[in-house]
């Protein structure tokens, strides 16, 4: 042990001033949701960019309108998520120009797990939550780990704040354990997002600034941007 | 056959830079130290670079990596130019392009070992530009930025002074606050040096000053015990 | 005829200065060699049948395999040097599973055929970097018939790579007077049970030998219900002779 040290030492005359050894990872923090309704689905995250215990930036979207009509939000290392955004969006025009349509929510999810899967021995270190309408237009969300692991649900948080709202999300939208079961209107969603969020950032030092929205209907996709504390 | 060599940390380094957005443009700011370990090596080594017309960046980290950088960016700009097809790199592009190099490096397992500021004109239809790219890949934009050191010591003065003021901050007011956080940083980062330069992106083109010192005050260390005072 | 053709029709990377392929022409010729196939769309499916030239009484008629199901809701029919098929189907499924796992859907039979195609034109020299290619152009055609969202659907692929869609085609030796019968006898409003007895009325007309249930195979391509049951089915020679018998 002391011989090794010794040898270290030797080898190299400056001691490195800031890292050791490189990580090809980092995490970026930051919070993002879905939520699916009858015929609409709400997803959103915070644009608040974090590394340790430094703001990067106020304003960095990581929720991603898709060009087939589903929105991914991303989470964990941003880096990653710009990637994989990038590569998701050829891979929706190759499809496009293949099978002479737009891939559906469906195929996209799979697409998207085979995507990551394919890194399984250097994943790309995002947390995925994908949002939009099925074919027969019901909301719909997926929720991925990041070597490719989903399942499909009605309501979901993921990111550094995830563990704080899901149980929230439980009960305000699942209504879990509950004896009503009101139909949620997409102003109800729209509201427990808000309410998720501002209270998320009250104890989440990586959740804050601004909280970005994506309203999915048939109609079309419709994009808020709300304050949050930047504290 | 010879082993594949990878950078794993970097050897001489630059410290902290500085930028933000002002009324006219953008403006950067860093010293003219080159370190070895901790060993002030070269004292005026330029850190601040021009990249075509619009656009200029700056960068900490290893010196090496940011010469190749620069190469690199000298031969992206000549071809670009050559192709005379009416397109020109703006900030966002070169920001753009950064981004993707590092991210490639650092997937191989092979980083360049640098933080960098790149400021300028947006693209074609104008625009103040102000982003970061590092060693990972991670990207962001910001009205102030600032690496290394100055992330901690200066981001928070740079903040106070500029968020919500940078379409009113005037040039004398955008070199006062980089003056004055350089003098911070050189107060209290060691491996900072108080000759520094500024770069700054407006209407009327890129200009680089030369070297020039920063006045300091040592005057209170008289009264300090293991300064000035002897008893 | 053949005679006129000169050099042109030694390489088969060689225009002739008329613009022709002549490879690729014979290749098409060689299909004509073949045994009939045909297949008609109609709204509920598509029936593809195809006639077994049995060389021999001593043949076993139930090993020719003319055709083959790609996945459970596209098959295929096929004419010419059946050999060459294999490449292709091969292909076909594979590209059918690749899609089926990436996008959790069934691909579609205008991709399944597009694939196929791609396939074709990949012979001659191979370039700097591309890997060894065919020697010679495919000679076999091949009727794919499928389902998707766009409802039934048949296409027709050629050794050229072309491929075109079809309410009704045949191809093979009896092509010529099996189309001109389905150009009289298709209508738009064809049912399923109507298509299989129409198919087995052309290949009988063309048919050297009579039709029986051994020398001719049928299969139709359905959509799937929620249980699984439909999509690719061939039928038995039971089936077979049950379709036959309504042959007045």
């Amino acid at each position: 042990m002391f011989a090794y040290e010794q040898q270290q030492q030797s080898s190299c005359p400056v001691k490195a001033p800031v890292e050791h050894r490189f990580s090809p990872y980092t995490d970026n923090g930051g919070t993002t949701l879905a939520i699916a309704g009858d015929d609409f689905c709400v997803i959103a995250g915070d644009t608040r960019q974090s590394e340790g215990y430094s703001i990067n930036t106020r304003y960095a979207p990581k929720v991603y309108q898709l060009s087939n009509g589903a929105v991914l939000a991303t989470g964990g290392m941003y880096a990653d998520g710009v990637t994989l955004v990038k590569m998701i969006e050829q891979r929706l025009e190759w499809y496009r120009h293949a099978h002479a349509k737009e891939m559906s929510c469906g195929a996209l999810a799979q697409m998207l797990s085979t995507i990551l899967y394919h890194k399984r021995m250097f994943p790309y270190y995002v947390w995925n939550t994908l949002g939009g309408l099925d074919e027969e237009g019901k909301g719909a969300v997926y929720s991925y780990d990041p070597v490719g692991n989903y399942e499909k649900h009605k309501w979901n948080c993921s990111g550094s704040a995830g563990h704080l709202v899901q149980p929230f999300l439980d009960n305000q939208i699942g209504f879990s354990h509950q004896r009503e079961k009101p139909t949620l209107t997409m102003e109800r969603v729209v509201q427990v997002t808000k309410d998720a969020f501002t209270s998320a950032t009250e104890r989440d030092i990586y959740t804050g600034d601004y909280l970005e929205m994506f309203l999915v209907t048939k109609e079309g996709i419709q994009k808020t941007l709300t304050d949050l504390k930047k504290d | 056959m010879d082993p594949t060599t990878r950078t794993q940390q970097p050897i001489v380094t630059g410290t902290s830079v500085l930028g933000i957005k002002y009324k006219d443009g953008v403006m950067l700011a860093a010293d003219t130290l080159a370190s070895y370990g901790s060993l002030a090596r070269f004292r005026d080594v330029e850190r601040l670079i021009k990249v075509g017309g619009t656009t200029i960046i700056g960068a900490s980290g290893d010196i090496s990596d940011f010469q190749y950088i620069t190469h690199l960016l000298e031969k992206i700009l000549i071809k670009e130019s050559n192709t005379e097809d009416g397109h020109q790199l703006y900030a966002r592009h070169i920001h753009e392009y950064l981004g993707r190099l590092m991210y490639g490096r650092r997937s191989k397992h092979n980083p360049l070992w640098n933080s960098i500021i790149v400021g300028g004109i947006k693209d074609g239809e104008g625009g103040k530009f102000l982003g970061f790219v590092d060693l990972q890949g991670t990207t962001y934009e910001s009205s102030t930025i600032a690496t290394g050191y100055g992330s901690y010591i200066a981001q928070p003065l740079l903040r106070k002074a500029v968020e919500g003021r940078e379409d009113s901050l005037t040039e004398e007011e955008a070199i006062k606050v980089l003056d004055d956080c350089m003098r911070v940083l050189f107060y209290r980062d060691a491996r900072s040096s108080n000759k520094i330069q500024r770069a700054t992106v407006n209407a009327s083109g890129v200009t680089i000053t030369d070297p020039y010192d920063l006045e300091t005050e040592w005057g209170f260390a008289e009264s300090i015990r293991g300064y000035g005072a002897t008893d | 005829m053949f005679l006129t053709r000169s050099e042109y029709d030694r390489g088969v990377n060689t225009f002739s200065p008329e613009g022709r392929l002549f490879q690729v022409e014979y290749a098409i010729e060689a299909i004509k060699l073949g045994s009939t196939a045909v297949g008609i769309q109609t709204s509920e499916g598509v029936v593809l049948a195809v006639e077994k030239r049995a060389t021999s009484t001593l043949l076993e008629p139930s090993s020719i395999e003319k055709i083959m199901e790609i996945d459970q809701h596209l098959g295929c029919a096929m004419s010419g040097l059946t050999a060459d098929s294999r490449t292709m189907i091969d292909h076909a499924r594979v590209e059918a599973q690749n899609h089926w796992f990436t996008y959790n859907e069934r691909i579609k039979v205008e991709s399944v055929t597009q694939a196929v195609c791609d396939l074709a034109l990949r012979f001659g020299e191979s370039a700097n970097s591309e890997e060894a290619l065919m020697s010679r152009p495919f000679g076999v055609a091949l009727l794919i018939a499928g389902i998707d969202e766009n409802g039934p659907q048949l296409f027709h692929t050629d050794p050229s790579g072309t491929f075109m869609r079809y309410d009704a085609k045949a191809i093979g030796s009896g092509s010529e007077g099996a189309q001109g019968e389905l150009q009289e006898q298709y209508h738009k409003s064809l049912t399923l049970k109507e298509a299989e007895v129409l198919s087995l009325k052309v290949l009988k007309q063309v048919m050297e030998e009579k039709l029986n249930s051994t020398n001719v195979q049928i299969a139709i391509v359905r959509s799937i219900a929620a249980d699984g049951t439909g999509g690719f089915h061939t039928y038995t020679e039971v089936e077979c002779q049950a379709v036959i018998d309504q042959l007045s």
